[in-house]
């Protein structure tokens, strides 16, 4: 934080806003929101929202509610901003990281009740335009040809988990495969893209 | 339970990132990792191999209002000399509350007082934050017990009192650690129930006078923060 003298949190922050906070990365951002900067927060806000509440409408699909849960995102990540390490991984992954929790997390408190009969549900997870947005990164480009590898069910049933915060007995149903099948499938499917991806 | 076997434990790392565990489960695997490395460090290996899913999920613009609504949440609590009266409560049960309130002061009172302790300990320390996130207390634990040093003063209604509270990690709820005297910038609380330990939570609320006639809090909370061990220590 060395270099950004920016004398975080204090007054005038309505105004030093936008110019102020435009020319920084997510983690100089992260490192003003732990210092207290509510501008920064709203700049982080501005430039993650869209992606975020996307991820969390996926796993909710109701818009009310996934806007629930960035506001719970948003009130995290102004709490534990300072646990951010950008020696971690990325902030994208942190932030998707706390949202996915988010979501599922209200998932998990409403016994995962949502319908799941919709025919479509998980198509747009493996849509041309999903997979340009994967391979946009060299981590997601990688990703993307060790799931390639697996069974078309296996590959598909960690997908509806993860994008879609699916139970496994919701994906046995929506795959049409025993529940102890799907488990052992879903299992086996994790373990070979460890395989592939070390 | 999370499993002994390395394999295992692994898978339900795994699960536990993929978003498959249930409610119960992922609650456990949240309170081991924070004392144990190693799972945690599984479960980060396993956000990294599996985070870049998330970009499947198509990027939706959100409700207009939302950031409004998340300021609103983020708001200060109101200021601390125009807080309201508490409400009249019925007049048998505030007998009932003032005597025992009494008898909860005068114990708050025995624990103001700095009980030497011969082990020497890591240095934990926090700074307690207000709900802008601005430094309020300084805490330094120092031998069982903790020091508390006023970073930025401010009033307390002549009505109320500020009331310190330590949860360690796991607690279902605060343990009182006494009442801060009015006007008082440090002092030292020697807790005989608890210990400082790394991960506690160290709060100061706002309380009816003689302390929270609950034995938990009750007003808002004004500052907290959680103890660490300090840096180079």
């Amino acid at each position: 934080m060395g270099h950004l003298a920016l004398d975080p949190g204090r007054g005038g922050m309505a105004f030093s806003a936008a110019p102020m906070t435009a020319a920084l990365d997510l983690p100089d951002l992260l490192g003003l929101v732990a210092a207290g900067d509510r501008s920064a927060l709203r700049s982080l806000y501005e430039r993650q929202s869209s992606r975020l509440f996307g991820i969390a409408n996926a796993i909710l699909r109701d818009r009310d509610v996934a806007a629930d849960a960035v506001q719970e995102v948003f009130l995290r990540v102004a709490r534990r901003a300072g646990q951010f390490d950008r020696g971690r991984g990325s902030a994208e992954a942190w932030l998707a990281g706390i949202t996915r929790h988010a979501a599922l997390d209200i998932l998990r408190a409403r016994g995962r009740e949502l319908p799941t009969d919709d025919p479509a549900l998980g198509d747009e997870a493996v849509s041309p335009e999903a997979e340009a947005r994967l391979i946009a990164t060299a981590e997601g480009r990688r990703l993307r040809d060790c799931l390639a590898a697996l069974e078309p069910k296996n590959r598909f049933g960690i997908i509806l988990a993860f994008v879609h915060g699916l139970s496994h007995p919701q994906i046995a149903e929506r795959l049409g495969t025993p529940l102890g099948t799907t488990k052992s499938w879903i299992r086996r499917g994790l373990l070979a893209l460890k395989e592939c991806l070390s | 339970m999370i499993p002994l076997d390395p394999v295992e434990r692994d898978a339900m790392a795994a699960e536990y990132v993929l978003g498959t565990l249930g409610a119960g489960e992922a609650r456990e695997i949240e309170q081991a990792m924070e004392t144990d490395p190693a799972l945690r460090a599984a479960v980060e290996a396993w956000q990294a191999r599996l985070g870049p899913m998330s970009a499947l999920a198509a990027p939706e613009l959100p409700p207009p209002g939302l950031w409004e609504r998340i300021e609103r949440a983020l708001a200060p609590p109101p200021e601390v000399v125009a807080l309201p009266a508490p409400k009249p409560r019925a007049p048998v049960l505030w007998r009932a509350w003032a005597l025992g309130a009494s008898a909860v002061a005068a114990g708050l009172a025995a624990l103001l007082v700095l009980r030497p302790a011969p082990a020497p300990e890591p240095r934990l320390m926090t700074v307690l934050l207000t709900q802008q996130d601005q430094p309020a207390w300084l805490v330094e634990a120092e031998r069982g017990g903790l020091r508390l040093a006023s970073l930025n003063p401010q009033p307390v209604p002549d009505d109320r009192v500020m009331q310190l509270w330590a949860l360690p990690q796991g607690a279902a709820a605060p343990t009182s650690l006494g009442l801060i005297p009015a006007g008082e910038g440090r002092i030292t609380v020697a807790p005989a129930a608890i210990r400082p330990e790394p991960g506690m939570l160290i709060e100061i609320t706002l309380e009816p006078q003689g302390g929270s006639p609950t034995g938990r809090p009750t007003g808002p909370v004004l500052f907290i923060g959680r103890l660490a061990p300090a840096s180079g220590a």
